[in-house]
Formats: structure tokens, sequence, C-alpha cells
């Protein structure tokens, strides 16, 4: 799974800090989602979503691996 | 995220102070001839010296790994949680790869007690806070 937060952080112009804080998780684990490292569970993907003000397949993507 | 059945964040401070406090009172029980009752046949019955020795020592140190292990982390989230829940699979992995082995191996019962009193809780504490300082870690490079 891919996601662009990094993209809709830029563009809401906001710190992996400001996003970790608003969804209630640590800036390790909003990073390790960035970089694709740690798949977040529904409600947290829900959340950060959420925060950005999209539906959440605007956000997280599926790959053709997955 | 609701993270049950764990202790406060403070509880590993005091964790840590319970093991380090056994290892003095341990060096002094043995200077003054205490044997660890799960060290070989000593005097039986409650709360003589010997098991008040046991209490001091063992015991000391069991409860303080175990606070450790089972303390919050500052922000306890589901990543932090997955990262427990596999140290713990690890540590139980281990625990009962050396219990078997040393079942087949060992006939000494006593000790293989002491081995499983530890080894799950130590190993877990290990492997817990090496991921977190590679988590750590990772973070800072990428800053």
């Amino acid at each position: 799974m891919k996601n662009n937060i990094r993209v809709e952080r830029a563009i809401k112009n906001i710190t992996q800090a400001d996003l970790a804080e608003q969804v209630g998780v640590s800036r390790q684990t909003i990073n390790t989602i960035e970089s694709n490292k740690y798949v977040p569970s529904t409600v947290l993907a829900l959340k950060i979503a959420r925060v950005f003000g999209k539906p959440l397949e605007d956000v997280f993507m599926l790959e053709d691996e997955d | 995220m609701k993270s049950r059945f764990l202790f406060p964040y403070w509880c590993r401070y005091l964790g840590w102070a319970l093991v380090v406090l056994h290892v003095p009172l341990s060096i002094i029980g043995r200077a003054r001839g205490m044997v660890n009752i799960m060290d070989g046949p000593g005097s039986t019955g409650l709360f003589n010296g010997e098991h008040l020795f046991f209490i001091c020592t063992s015991l000391l140190m069991v409860s303080g790994l175990f606070l450790v292990a089972f303390a919050k982390e500052k922000i306890e989230d589901e990543q932090i949680w997955q990262l427990r829940l596999d140290s713990l699979r690890w540590a139980i992995f281990i625990n009962y790869l050396i219990l078997i082995i040393s079942l087949v191996f060992i006939e000494d019962v006593g000790h293989m007690l002491q081995l499983n009193l530890f080894v799950p809780l130590l190993f877990f504490v290990i492997r817990f806070r090496w991921v977190i300082y590679r988590l750590n870690r990772s973070l800072s490079r990428e800053v």
C-alpha cells in the first residue's frame, strides 16, 4: 500500500508532528507510514484522511503486489 | 487506541529502580552467607531469613522487570502496540525453545524455574527497547 500523506501535508502546510497530534499518534508512526514501513489500521487511516478532508482512497492506494 | 492492562508511564522508572536495588541487596545477602532458596536445599519455612532473602532479590528483580516490560510508552499508539506484541511473541518463542532444550539436556529443575522466571521478561524488554531505538534512529535520520 502506498500513500501521499507527504503531498497532502505539503498542500495543507502542516508538519508530521502536527498531523500526529491531530490523529493522536506519535510522530514516529506518521513518519513510518509516510515511508511505507508501517501500514496503519483502518481507524487511523480514516482519521488521517479526515484531517485532509479527502476520501480515504485519495490518500491511501493499493499497489499491484497487494 | 485504548491500551488496557498496562501500567502508567512512571512505573517504568519504578521498575528500573527495583532492578537496580536488587543488586546491592543480593551482594550484601550473599556476603552474609545467605543462599537463594532456588539455588539449592536451604532451610524451609515462610519468612525465615532465606525466604526473605529470596523475596528481596529474585522477586524484586522479577517485579522490577515486570513493571518495566508492561509500563506504557509516552505515546502508546498502534505501532507501539504492534511492536509490543511482536516482541512478546519472540520472547515466548525463545523462552519455550530454551525450555524445551533444557528439558532434554538439563536435570536441574530448580534452575529451570529460575530461567523461566527471567528469560521471557528480559528478552521482551531488550527486544522491545531495541526496536524502539531503531525506530527513533530512522526518524532522526530522515528529518
